[in-house]
């Protein structure tokens, strides 16, 4: 029996190498794994026949459940790990691994590292990476449990260990789209612990325990601890700032030392340095989060840019600081310019399995945008306020009727802010005080912010219909404005105050330059209307900005010329006798068709 | 209105030691923590502030419970009271809302709990220009414990108040009736006259009002903004042309 299935499988190797011959440029793949494979196998057959251990039985009998296409799957990404092939890790990483995900383990763990490791000879990086896989799989489609969320952990801190801790940079190659992954959800799992352990009613005995012991597990200190690592050990504050100034590439690499040097570490440092802003504001420390990207140039394109789903988290996690920060002119400009963005190259990234994420994160970034056009209106992109205004039209009306509008402010933030956490746990280790914290809870952290971005709200309610009433005059008594607003005097001068205040912003526009860090800026106007009181009298100016045509004529003519270009160089439209029936390909064809397509995993 | 943010991000009177610890690693080390309150303390009676580096310490507290100490902590929030129009004091407040009811060490009451609303509030009255009522407020017999325990050890915590009149009315008035801008004060008499002209201000004895020098903010002037094409944006379109 367990001959046939060998010889079975073999001759599935061999049909996989020569298809794999004709997609890949690099030939070598097959052959010297698929002999080293069927070592393995016997190897581990003749062990399970003299060895009968329980566990190893279990094992064998889990292994011999994983679907051949699996298998293959694994031997392939672990020799392209091997090899340091960047572009078969990508398509393994990329493609294969949510083929077989969709098709074998739609609802179920993948198989559990220790079945899999005879596939790879017990190669304990490639474990490791593949457990980060696992984990993230277990996360994002089941739901984990203690044992997971614990192991998922100590996977994390093997991986880093490995990265940080080895003899030197370890020369071990991934994708960026993965490195990003990687940092991405490890705080995506931290914070998820962190709501998790929130809720004490729902723990079982035995999580009660191990939560009481957990010590150190997903602490915020080892979190940060990791991403300082990693942002020092890569140099790459000294890099971004080497290549801020412009230096040359050779000192732009010295500056950047051994680690920073290469890909791995530069990428592993920069995202963490992301990771670092999106933590900082999920613990509420906005100011922290701008400081730590003090380096970073947002609006430059760099190669950091290149993986969208870091550019959007960026921006998302900036955007908010300002909004946090009150500065509202910045928040929109921040939001609104990713959003242009991802509507402009939508047609890009249809296909990318993150797709669906970055399409969440832009939802909520609209509404953040609504908001933030409600408390500081200001000019938008036609294209991005024709987005917010068919998404958020109706919330949109309401923020800017005073009290009613509260609920609306509310209603967003509160789909909108980042999953806020708390960063400490409650006291598992002290039974006593764990009663009294499941009898008064804190309040959620989301809700604490809430109220806190309500605060902000509430003191300027009266703006939006003040600055309505001023658009009518030029200039007006105190006593007379006071009148029609059914208010006292004093009140409208105090209210007056607090419209000239929110009429001006410290904001990145007014330092003119963008070469400071985010924290920086000057004060600036952010309104069109100006006023100014003369003992009772009000003075009141409106700035008009004129319609502004240049953008449009010069990108259709752009367009236009690109039109026509195409059209002159365009063949002239000779029919030609069709060369393929319906349905029916010429035998030439596909193979022609199909070489310089990439390789998919999912096919049995 | 401060026109640039770059004091609030590093005012000229930190140290390098305190700057050190603001901007690096360090700040996350428990045993740095005297120093900054040392600091604090320094700010306090020496009438500096330094935002960034209170917000330091908050961050201390967040992630170790039991360093947490209540009278740094309403020190913090007083300096920050007087920072508005900036969003200092709701900064500060979003670090320490998880305080978790725990008893403290040596199980005395927090003293923050019953201050917070208070200070909140007195918050909000400054950032909603409600000057009287804020002075009104802080002045009541109920905030004896705010006035005798903390403000009074803040050196002119009265006159950042008024800094914050200061900055609200001279953004909004060229002109201001005497008793209006004494109420928002606080002051009268001689003592208003004698702030008023402090800050090169002019009463006109006759009318009593008082006239506020010319700055960006009281100025006003209507604008026409007209679109402006700089060439670069036409690169394409010309080179294309030529091609």
């Amino acid at each position: 029996m367990a001959s046939h299935r060998t010889s079975y499988f073999e001759q599935e190797i061999d049909e996989d190498l020569g298809e794999a011959e004709i997609d890949f440029a690099i030939g070598n793949y097959g052959q010297s794994d698929g002999v080293a494979y069927d070592e393995a196998t016997h190897a581990l057959i003749s062990e399970a026949a003299v060895a009968a251990m329980q566990q190893q039985m279990a094992q064998q009998a889990a292994f011999t459940q994983i679907p051949d296409p699996v298998k293959r799957f694994i031997v392939h990404f672990h020799q392209a790990v091997k090899d340091n092939n960047l572009q078969e890790i990508s398509v393994a990483y990329e493609s294969g691994w949510n083929k077989l995900t969709e098709k074998y383990y739609p609802k179920t763990e993948w198989p559990e590292a220790e079945i899999i490791a005879p596939l790879v000879h017990d190669d304990q990086i490639f474990l490791i990476l593949y457990r980060e896989l696992y984990y993230r799989h277990v996360y994002s489609r089941l739901s984990p449990n203690i044992d997971d969320r614990f192991h998922s952990y100590e996977n994390s801190c093997e991986l880093f260990n490995y990265l940080l801790n080895s003899d030197g940079p370890v020369s071990l190659q991934l994708p960026d789209q993965w490195l990003w992954d990687i940092v991405d959800e490890f705080i995506y799992q931290f914070q998820s612990f962190c709501v998790w352990r929130l809720k004490v009613k729902t723990k079982t005995e035995e999580e009660l325990l191990l939560l009481a012991d957990g010590g150190q597990i997903w602490s915020c200190y080892s979190v940060l601890n990791v991403l300082y690592s990693l942002i020092q050990k890569s140099q790459i504050n000294e890099y971004l700032a080497a290549t801020k100034q412009g230096m040359s590439e050779e000192e732009v690499v010295e500056t950047a030392g051994e680690y920073g040097s290469r890909p791995l570490y530069r990428m592993l440092g920069y995202f963490s340095l992301i990771g670092l802003l999106r933590v900082h504001v999920l613990l509420g420390d906005f100011t922290l989060a701008l400081k730590v990207m003090d380096e970073v140039d947002i609006s430059q394109k760099s190669a950091f840019t290149r993986i969208t789903a870091c550019h959007v988290t960026t921006y998302y996690y900036v955007g908010f600081c300002y909004l946090s920060l009150r500065r509202y002119a910045d928040a929109t400009r921040t939001f609104a310019s990713i959003l242009n963005l991802i509507s402009r190259t939508r047609q890009y990234h249809t296909r990318s399995y993150q797709y669906d994420q970055i399409n969440r994160t832009a939802d909520r970034m609209y509404a953040l945008l609504v908001v933030c056009h409600a408390l500081s209106p200001s000019r938008l992109d036609d294209n991005v306020m024709n987005a917010v205004k068919e998404r958020y039209g109706d919330q949109h009306a309401k923020m800017s009727r005073g009290d009613e509008g509260l609920t609306a402010f509310e209603e967003l933030y509160l789909y909108a802010c980042p999953k806020f956490i708390s960063s400490n746990p409650p006291p598992y280790h002290e039974p006593e005080q764990l009663a009294a914290y499941v009898e008064d809870p804190p309040v959620d952290p989301a809700l604490r912010h809430l109220s806190l971005f309500l605060s902000d709200v509430r003191f300027q309610t009266s703006v939006p219909v003040l600055r309505s009433f001023l658009k009518l005059y030029t200039s007006l008594d105190a006593a007379k404005l006071a009148n029609f607003l059914d208010a006292d005097e004093e009140e409208l001068v105090q209210q007056m105050m607090v419209l000239k205040q929110c009429s001006r912003e410290v904001s990145r526009a007014g330092a003119g330059s963008e070469s400071g860090g985010l924290l920086d800026g000057e004060t600036i106007s952010t309104s069109d209307l100006d006023f100014t009181i003369d003992e009772n009298m009000v003075h009141i100016v409106e700035s008009t900005v004129g319609r502004r045509y240049g953008g449009w004529f010069i990108r259709n003519t752009e367009h236009a010329q690109r039109t026509f270009d195409y059209i002159r160089n365009s063949p002239l439209p000779i029919s030609k006798p069709k060369p393929v029936e319906n349905g029916v390909p010429a035998p030439a064809e596909p193979a022609a068709a199909r070489a310089p397509s990439k390789v998919s995993w999912a096919k049995v | 209105m401060s026109p640039s943010s770059a004091q609030w991000v590093k005012p000229a009177t930190r140290t390098e030691l305190i700057d050190q610890l603001v901007d690096g690693v360090d700040r996350y080390n428990p045993s740095n923590l005297g120093l900054l309150e040392d600091y604090l303390y320094h700010q306090i009676r020496e009438k500096e502030y330094d935002c960034l580096a209170n917000l330091a310490i908050l961050k201390l507290y967040q992630f170790n419970p039991d360093l947490y100490n209540p009278d740094v902590v309403i020190n913090i929030l007083v300096k920050a009271l007087t920072a508005a129009p900036l969003p200092d004091f709701n900064l500060c407040v979003a670090l320490l809302g998880e305080r978790q009811n725990l008893p403290l060490l040596d199980n005395e009451p927090d003293a923050l709990l019953p201050l917070l609303p208070h200070l909140q509030h007195l918050s909000s009255l400054l950032l909603t220009c409600r000057f009287p009522a804020f002075w009104a407020t802080f002045y009541s017999d109920e905030l004896a414990v705010l006035r005798d325990n903390y403000t009074v050890e803040v050196t002119g915590f009265d006159d950042s108040v008024r800094e914050v009149v200061v900055r609200a009315t001279r953004a909004a008035f060229v002109k201001i009736g005497r008793e209006r801008l004494g109420r928002y004060l606080h002051l009268d008499g001689s003592n208003l006259d004698k702030y008023v002209s402090s800050l090169g201000w002019k009463i006109d004895p006759a009318t009593g009002v008082v006239s506020i020098p010319p700055n960006p903010d009281n100025q006003i002037e209507g604008q026409v903004v007209r679109e402006s094409i700089q060439f670069p944006q036409l690169s394409k379109i010309i080179a294309h042309a030529q091609a």
